[in-house]
């Protein structure tokens, strides 16, 4: 029965001073403020702000607590609260980033590492066994021995290139895994992109089509790659991406090769293909190098073929010009969707390869 | 004639409170569904206490309830697991009228068949907390055979009344105070006071303890249990009190030994309710001591 | 009882326990109990979260628990609303829930 502590939420762009005082809570605690969050549950005692957390859909961030409530019961029910909030939101399995010394603290919250950049930023999840359930999923579709290659792709939408670089790494190895992006924030939807996907590779026969997930390129795992509009790539989020694949989906499915095209427009993907090399091949890890094999793009007329391509030309009207850039599967649902009326095309966002 | 001075308000959906605050020896506590519970934790606080009242973790502490109101979608089960799980009473929040409590003995008889247990076992609080309901009081006080106490709820009286609650000494619950009380005694049950809410103002609590134990009230709400002991204290009878308690009952015990029908104590005559008043006395003597 | 949708009760305060359940995608009962406990009580809190569920009669949902050093009589409770809210029930049975 300690004095009265009371929590409540605060929606983002609610209240102008309620933000400004949690800014400040931030600031002490050296953490910027993040734009991103939708809602803030904060703690008061009396008129002081106390305490602080945000939510990003599943994932929470911008946590803080006034030096004086440090290691009391306070952050314990901030927790809780936390909790509640993302739930009555529809958020049940939660993502959190922190720096590494703090693992041990969200581990009060029920919280559970996921993986780490030394000394920079660790993910953690809500729950003590998701990863270890997905990759055991993973794990029942595993081809055994021999080279075993990876490409994960958005494929917004499916296009020539992406068959193209399907085909090399096909080739080239005894079995090959493609992971299709997940997250809802593209022009096409994920069940289209992986249909498109699903039907452009079928011809392959040493190929499985996997669905995507929130441990592969989500929100959750490389926020900026959907940040619209902005090309900004922060290091550690695609260092905790790679990392993720390398220490859990890669070894679930004896994945040693990572296949990618050249990134010649996105910023974004080009850096995170850069990366890539980094934190799978060179970076400490528990786990194994896996081999970035990168593989030039197909172009047309000297120009190389990338959904973003498709989706300006998409935008211009110019179906016909498509046709040469996309399979025939792809073809047929660009005619349906895009004949006569235009579809909203202003998710965009970062290509694949 | 049990002693209820401390009624300790626990709320329903807090383990740590639930788990530990017996050690705190209040004479009633009081597991809250009601007003200390947020809507979306009516059904995990009902389930709360419905299992720490089934375990021995109060034995000897007179365990109460307070239930949602009837007309909510919470009161009913809230009953139903108070009786099943065996609590000592039931406390109605916004009782205005004597049909609340008919309405409330009603299903309370009816849960006890269901359930087996003893018709009457369960008995019934009634928190007044409205003009209305003060007014009623007599009526609200002898609605029920299971009726142990009323009790003052302050926080939405006041409001009611257009007023405010002050230091605790403050006049805005005199007439409310008296009307509760008057009520009680008439039926011949207790009478609690308001909450005093200002946990860290032990000055103006006991200020407010003085007045109400002036009064005649049996006892007080809480809502921290560092307030017990001051409360307990501060009903606690001085050492002249106990003494003189003592020879009237001593010379009680005399006269019916001798078989005469009047009790004289240094030359005085000595009635009924001055025996029973000895008896409190000693009563709480033996509880907490003399008065520090 | 079946868990049909996603639900939490509890808290992660002391002395309580969070009880997280959602709907089991092969028909099974999982259980995890992760406890500042568990050496000492790990059989006990399991034992009680095992014969709450099993007088409830869930027959499929993964349930996961956060104990905080929750006494029996919190543990029945909290995993007790979490199956009814996971399971969508309104109406208690006060005979299973005893």
């Amino acid at each position: 029965m300690p004095a009265e502590l009371r929590f409540h939420t605060v929606d983002a762009g609610e209240s102008p001073q309620e933000s400004k005082q949690i800014e400040q809570l931030l600031t002490e605690s050296d953490l910027g403020w993040d734009s991103r969050v939708e809602t803030f549950v904060v703690c008061r005692k009396g008129a002081a702000l106390v305490a602080c957390a945000g939510i990003d859909r599943n994932v929470v961030k911008c946590v803080a607590i006034s030096p004086a409530f440090r290691g009391t019961s306070l952050s314990l029910q901030l927790g809780g609260e936390l909790l509640k909030v993302a739930m009555e939101r529809g958020h049940f399995h939660l993502f959190l980033y922190t720096k590494p010394d703090n693992t041990v603290f969200f581990r009060g919250w029920g919280f559970y590492p996921l993986v780490e950049v030394r000394d920079k930023v660790a993910l953690m999840e809500n729950s003590p066994i998701a990863i270890r359930r997905y990759c055991s999923d993973l794990r029942a579709l595993r081809k055994h021995g021999g080279k075993i290659g990876c490409i994960v792709m958005n494929a917004n939408p499916f296009t020539l290139g992406h068959r193209y670089l399907a085909d090399v790494a096909a080739e080239s190895c005894d079995w090959l895994h493609v992971f299709i992006v997940r997250e809802e924030a593209s022009m096409f939807s994920y069940a289209e992109r992986y249909e498109l996907a699903s039907q452009g590779l079928s011809h392959i026969k040493n190929i499985t089509v996997h669905h995507g997930s929130e441990y592969i390129v989500s929100r959750a795992t490389f926020p900026s790659y959907f940040l619209k509009g902005k090309c900004t790539v922060d290091q550690c989020f695609t260092a905790i991406d790679l990392l993720l694949f390398r220490e859990h989906i890669a070894p679930a499915l004896e994945i040693t090769y990572r296949y990618v095209g050249t990134e010649p427009a996105c910023p974004v993907t080009s850096r995170y293909n850069k990366d890539m090399k980094h934190w799978l091949e060179t970076a400490d890890s528990r786990s194994p190098s896996i081999e970035v094999v990168v593989v030039p793009r197909i172009t047309l007329r000297g120009s190389p073929i990338s959904a973003s391509e498709v989706r300006r030309l998409l935008q211009n009207k110019s179906l016909q010009e498509i046709k040469e850039m996309v399979p025939e599967t792809t073809m047929c649902q660009l005619i349906n969707c895009f004949g006569d009326q235009r579809r909203e095309t202003e998710m965009t966002d970062g290509d694949d390869h | 004639m049990k002693l209820r001075r401390s009624m300790l308000f626990l709320p329903g959906s807090k383990a740590a409170m639930l788990s530990t605050a017996f050690v705190y020896k209040p004479d009633c506590v009081m597991f809250d569904l009601e007003d200390a519970v947020s809507l979306r934790e009516k059904d995990s606080a009902r389930l709360m206490v419905f299992h720490i009242l089934r375990t021995d973790a109060y034995k000897g502490i007179e365990t109460v309830v307070r239930i949602n109101p009837l007309n909510t979608p919470y009161g009913l089960k809230d009953l139903e697991a108070a009786i099943r799980a065996g609590a000592d009473a039931v406390r109605l929040p916004k009782t205005d009228c004597a049909n609340d409590i008919h309405e409330l003995d009603a299903e309370v008889a009816r849960i006890e068949m269901e359930c087996g247990c003893p018709i009457g076992r369960t008995k019934l609080l009634a928190a007044i907390e409205s003009a209305s309901g003060v007014i009623n009081a007599v009526s609200i006080a002898t609605a029920s055979k299971r009726m142990i106490g009323i009790a003052l709820a302050g926080f939405d009286y006041v409001i009611d009344m257009q007023s405010q609650r002050g230091d605790g000494a403050k006049p805005e619950l005199f007439y409310a105070r008296c009307a509760v009380l008057h009520a009680a005694r008439a039926a011949g049950i207790d009478a609690f006071d308001v909450v005093y809410s200002d946990i860290n103002d032990d000055a103006g609590f006991l200020k407010e303890v003085e007045l109400i134990r002036h009064l005649g009230f049996n006892g007080k709400s809480l809502i921290h249990p560092r307030q017990i002991e001051l409360l307990h204290n501060a009903y606690a009878p001085t050492e002249k009190e106990v003494s003189y308690s003592r020879r009237v009952i001593e010379a009680a015990a005399k006269a019916e030994k001798e078989g005469v029908g009047v009790i004289a104590l240094d030359g005085k005559m000595i009635d009924a309710p001055i025996v029973s008043q000895a008896q409190r006395v000693l009563q709480r003597a033996e509880a907490s001591g003399i008065r520090r | 009882m079946r868990i049909i949708t996603e639900a939490v009760a509890g808290s992660l305060e002391s002395s309580d326990l969070l009880v997280k359940v959602s709907p089991s995608r092969d028909k099974t009962l999982e259980i995890y109990v992760t406890s500042d406990v568990i050496e000492q009580f790990g059989t006990q809190i399991r034992h009680v979260v095992d014969d709450t569920l099993k007088r409830l009669a869930v027959t499929d949902g993964l349930i996961v628990i956060e104990d905080k050093g929750a006494l029996d009589y919190a543990i029945r409770a909290r995993v007790q609303t979490a199956v009814l809210r996971g399971a969508a029930c309104k109406e208690l049975n006060w005979e299973q829930l005893s």
